[in-house]
């Protein structure tokens, strides 16, 4: 372009220009028309396509076939045709070449031909690139693989793999009748998490399925899952699931939908492993979801177990309960059936359900919806005309597990619920099996076990529940009964004495025998001379364990008398203190301690009585809080006792929540070493031992009773 | 009232020239062709908005990357409809600039005195491809990361430095925490930073020059 031409441009422009439009509003409005339609089809794709988000980044993952965005793609199809060392012909000189091109176009092309037609070689050279990206893009398209299937993955198994397999390793084997779904959720006493905040409800039911039907997980991934690729959308339900398998294309949800036969393509084993992934055997969910609607919480049966095995596989048809109508007057058919659907209304009923009902269905009292559907069960016999044949329709694994489950609460065993109970309320003063031990609140007391069958055969249920209710002052119980102010309400109770109950016929086999002797040893957290668990113990410590429940912490007195009075000081020598702490006092309650405690304790006891009146300065803690404690907490606590998983309600992260976080009680008092629960739980005095692992050295237990007898001053 | 306002006003800020500069200036008539340009600055910015929206709940984070994506597009109120929006708007972004530029390569308007505009109009074009291809990553699920893993690996048979580059690509040999961080810092600071700069120059050459005319079949 010489300068004559540039000038021509130019005029030309000039001329065009005057002839035009103003930007606005003109030029604007078409631009905006443009911007909208271009922004209405974005809106319609996020709308109806959205943001595709595939399986989390695997790295690992080989199989994977990697595709570039789609406007990347015709680069990826160029390299197909350069390969080996001549890729770096596709990757680098090709495009760098074609991006320097564009760059310098204007200086190349200087000829002042504007119109496309003017200058073929440069528009049939753009067409070609173009019609070349055009071409390539597609190629790619074509040679690509078929869109990846649905990545086959078990999600059941990987949540398995990733939440449970790390403690429980490749399977679990779970009893019948336990109410997984409540394990998982909210975690049990052994050091297992509560998984309910991190895992939902739905995961947990799948969870579920897989560890009581693995086989059946892999089989839903096969054949299921292309539809159903979330478990939720599939039933839960054997009945509904039956009909699925039987009625195949015809089941109503999978009308038009190409589904094999079911029982062509699986075998029964197939099947059962499905089912049983689908609606795991777990004896209290089939019980809720098949029985619950009809029976309520529990059905009255007084057979053996095999009974009832058969009875709820063969229905309601072949039940053998006889037609009352005609036997018993209408009158007392109407009293029966008032009973039955509320035992309160109809004291009368007891008497009538005693005579003609008891010997098949036990004392449980059936329930009955309402009082018409009673009459109509009563008087016509056969009962349950209504009830299915599930063995036709369960899983034997399914039928095993229903059948415990029902068999047990029919006998009042459904005692999840007050197992939980007695874990969390009863077993820090009464054990895990109700053996007894010291009493924490009462020192030099001992509770005797609970689990015995002399004492269950000797107390009525009536009397456990008041116990339990309105606790034992005298012997330091508090109440637990919401009427007196504790936590259970009246359901819980009677679980927790269902739940105690159940001991008599079963004794817990692992009642540790030393509770059970007529004699048990008066408190064996000061058996520490002749056995040797409680490590050696200061005066400080000792006396907080032995004295200060009666003497006070600080010698302050109580039921005893003060040590800090100048008063006491004076009256006692040294000998004479020793005699008093090591020798009977029939006129008292004090503990005869030299049975109990050496010469060299009792020495130290001496001293620390003499501390505490004044006599000799206390010697400084040297215990160091962030220097030692906080160190062997992240060690050996803070694995289950952080702020994220506390378990206990037992947060060991910070000194605030150490001193101030606890379920029962703060789990450190501070100075107070006889009831601070991490001094009882680390040097085994009472409750379990912790860390669960095993009991730490004796230097650390050390470390941490110095601490807390210290005052846990933050230090 | 208002007049005396924009009078006071036009003392100040002064403007009423702008105005005329940039929005009464006479334009020749032009094509529906024309609006390519600035439908691509209209999703620019829409692209821009929904970006920032995104980073608000974004973690750039190998760990928790794709949860707060699946997070977003889950879970929170519209996060989908955003998501989506930035999601097709990259695409439409690519398909957008590279027709404006097919627009002004048939139309001859690269041509002086527009040289300047076109070359930045060309590094424009190279920001919003780099904006593609860090933006891929971000969602960390198999797609990006496969994806990226092969897109990197081409720097990497360029002669002599192509080791060098694929390092400084990836933060490292592997793709990893740093080849998210980096993706994520150029996404959002390096390449928008860019992008700024180049479309100042760019708008204003546009107006200072003037959008070309159709050319006549003499042209």
């Amino acid at each position: 372009m010489n300068e004559q031409e540039k000038k021509s441009y130019l005029q030309r422009y000039k001329e065009a220009k005057e002839k035009g439009v103003p930007f606005f509003p003109d030029i604007i409005f078409k631009d905006a028309v443009v911007s909208l339609i271009v922004f209405l089809i974005l809106v319609a794709l996020a709308y109806f396509v959205g943001a595709p988000v595939e399986e989390r980044a695997n790295p690992n993952d080989t199989n994977y076939t990697p595709r570039p965005e789609w406007y990347f793609l015709f680069l990826f199809q160029l390299l197909k045709y350069f390969p080996g060392n001549l890729e770096v012909i596709g990757a680098m000189i090709l495009p760098g070449l074609f991006v320097i091109l564009l760059l310098v176009l204007p200086f190349i092309d200087k000829s002042p031909k504007r119109h496309f037609r003017n200058r073929p070689f440069a528009s049939i050279a753009a067409l070609a690139v173009v019609g070349g990206i055009g071409v390539l893009t597609v190629l790619s398209v074509m040679e690509a693989p078929p869109p990846q299937e649905a990545v086959v993955v078990d999600h059941a198994a990987a949540l398995y793999i990733k939440n449970c397999a790390n403690c429980h390793g490749e399977n679990i084997d779970v009893p019948p009748s336990t109410d997984l779904h409540q394990v998982i959720a909210a975690g049990t006493h052994e050091g297992m998490p509560a998984w309910g905040g991190d895992l939902s409800t739905d995961e947990i039911d799948q969870l579920v399925g897989f560890i009581l039907s693995p086989n059946g997980s892999a089989i839903y991934v096969q054949q299921c899952e292309t539809c159903h690729d979330q478990m939720v959308q599939a039933v839960g339900n054997p009945l509904e699931l039956q009909r699925v398998f039987r009625e195949g294309e015809n089941y109503p949800g999978h009308e038009g939908v190409d589904v094999p036969d079911w029982n062509e393509t699986l075998t029964t084993v197939e099947r059962n492993a499905l089912l049983n992934f689908l609606a795991a055997p777990d004896g209290q969910r089939l019980f809720t979801i098949n029985c619950a609607g009809c029976h309520g919480q529990g059905v009255a049966f007084a057979g053996t177990e095999e009974e009832l095995r058969t009875l709820i596989s063969q229905g309601g048809h072949d039940l053998a309960m006889p037609a009352w109508k005609g036997t018993l007057s209408e009158s007392d058919l109407d009293t029966l059936a008032s009973y039955v659907t509320d035992p309160q209304s109809e004291p009368a009923g007891d008497v009538l359900f005693g005579q003609h009902c008891a010997a098949c269905h036990g004392e449980k009292v059936p329930s009955a919806p309402d009082k018409e559907s009673a009459i109509q069960i009563i008087s016509r016999g056969g009962a349950h005309m209504t009830m299915p044949l599930w063995g036709n329709i369960l899983t034997q694994e399914q039928l095993d597990a229903l059948a415990q489950y029902t068999f047990e609460v029919s006998r009042g065993e459904g005692t999840g619920l007050g197992a939980t109970l007695f874990v969390e309320y009863c077993t820090a003063c009464h054990g895990q099996f109700g053996e007894g031990g010291p009493n924490p609140s009462l020192a030099g007391d001992i509770i005797p076990p609970i689990s015995t069958s002399e004492y269950l055969t000797t107390r009525e249920d009536t009397t456990l529940r008041n116990i339990i209710a309105q606790g034992q002052p005298n012997f330091g119980m508090s109440p637990f009964g919401d009427e007196h102010g504790g936590p259970l309400d009246s359901t819980q109770l009677d679980a927790l004495v269902a739940f105690i109950r159940s001991w008599e016929s079963n004794p817990p086999v692992d009642e540790p025998p030393i509770f059970q002797t007529e004699t048990p040893p008066p408190t064996p957290e000061v058996t520490a001379p002749t056995s040797e668990p409680v490590p050696s113990l200061t005066g400080g410590q000792l006396y907080t364990i032995a004295c200060a429940s009666c003497h006070g912490a600080q010698g302050e007195g109580g039921i005893g008398p003060a040590f800090n009075t100048q008063e006491f000081q004076d009256q006692y020598d040294d000998r004479a203190l020793f005699d008093i702490i090591s020798e009977d006092h029939t006129a008292t309650p004090m503990v005869v301690w030299g049975e109990h405690l050496s010469d060299e304790q009792i020495q130290l006891l001496v001293e620390q009585v003499r501390i505490l009146g004044g006599a000799i300065p206390t010697e400084p803690s040297t215990v160091s809080f962030s220097g030692q404690v906080v160190p062997l907490f992240q060690a050996k606590c803070q694995v289950c006792h952080n702020s994220q998983t506390a378990l206990g309600g037992w947060d060991s992260t910070s000194y605030e929540a150490v001193t101030t976080t606890g379920n029962s009680a703060n789990v450190v008092i501070p100075g107070d070493m006889l009831n601070s629960v991490l001094a009882q739980r680390v040097a085994g005095t009472q409750g379990a031992i912790m860390p669960p692992s095993g009991k730490m050295p004796d230097a650390e237990i050390q470390i941490i009773l110095d601490w807390i007898a210290a005052g846990a001053p933050e230090n | 009232m208002a007049a005396n306002l924009m009078n006071w006003l036009d003392e100040r800020l002064g403007w009423r020239s702008v105005w005329e500069a940039i929005f009464l200036r006479k334009v020749p008539h032009v094509n529906w062709f024309y609006t390519l340009g600035s439908a691509t600055l209209f999703l620019a910015v829409t692209q821009g908005i929904t970006g920032i929206l995104l980073t608000l709940y974004y973690v750039p984070d190998p760990a928790h990357a794709y949860d707060s994506v699946v997070y977003i597009t889950t879970q929170l109120p519209m996060g989908w409809f955003i998501r989506g929006l930035h999601h097709w708007g990259a695409s439409a972004m690519v398909i957008l600039t590279v027709a404006h530029l097919l627009r002004v390569f048939f139309l001859g308007a690269y041509k002086y005195p527009r040289e300047i505009t076109w070359i930045t109009g060309v590094f424009l074009l190279l920001i919003v491809i780099g904006f593609g291809f860090t933006g891929y990553l971000l969602p960390w699920d198999q797609k990006a990361y496969w994806a990226t893993t092969v897109g990197t690996r081409i720097i990497g048979v360029a002669p002599g430095i192509g080791e060098w580059l694929l390092r400084v690509a990836r933060g490292g040999s592997e793709l990893s925490a740093v080849t998210l961080a980096r993706f994520f810092g150029t996404h959002v600071w390096i390449l928008p930073a860019s992008l700024l700069t180049l479309l100042g120059v760019h708008l204003y050459l546009v107006i200072r020059i003037g959008i070309s005319a159709v050319p006549e079949k003499d042209e």
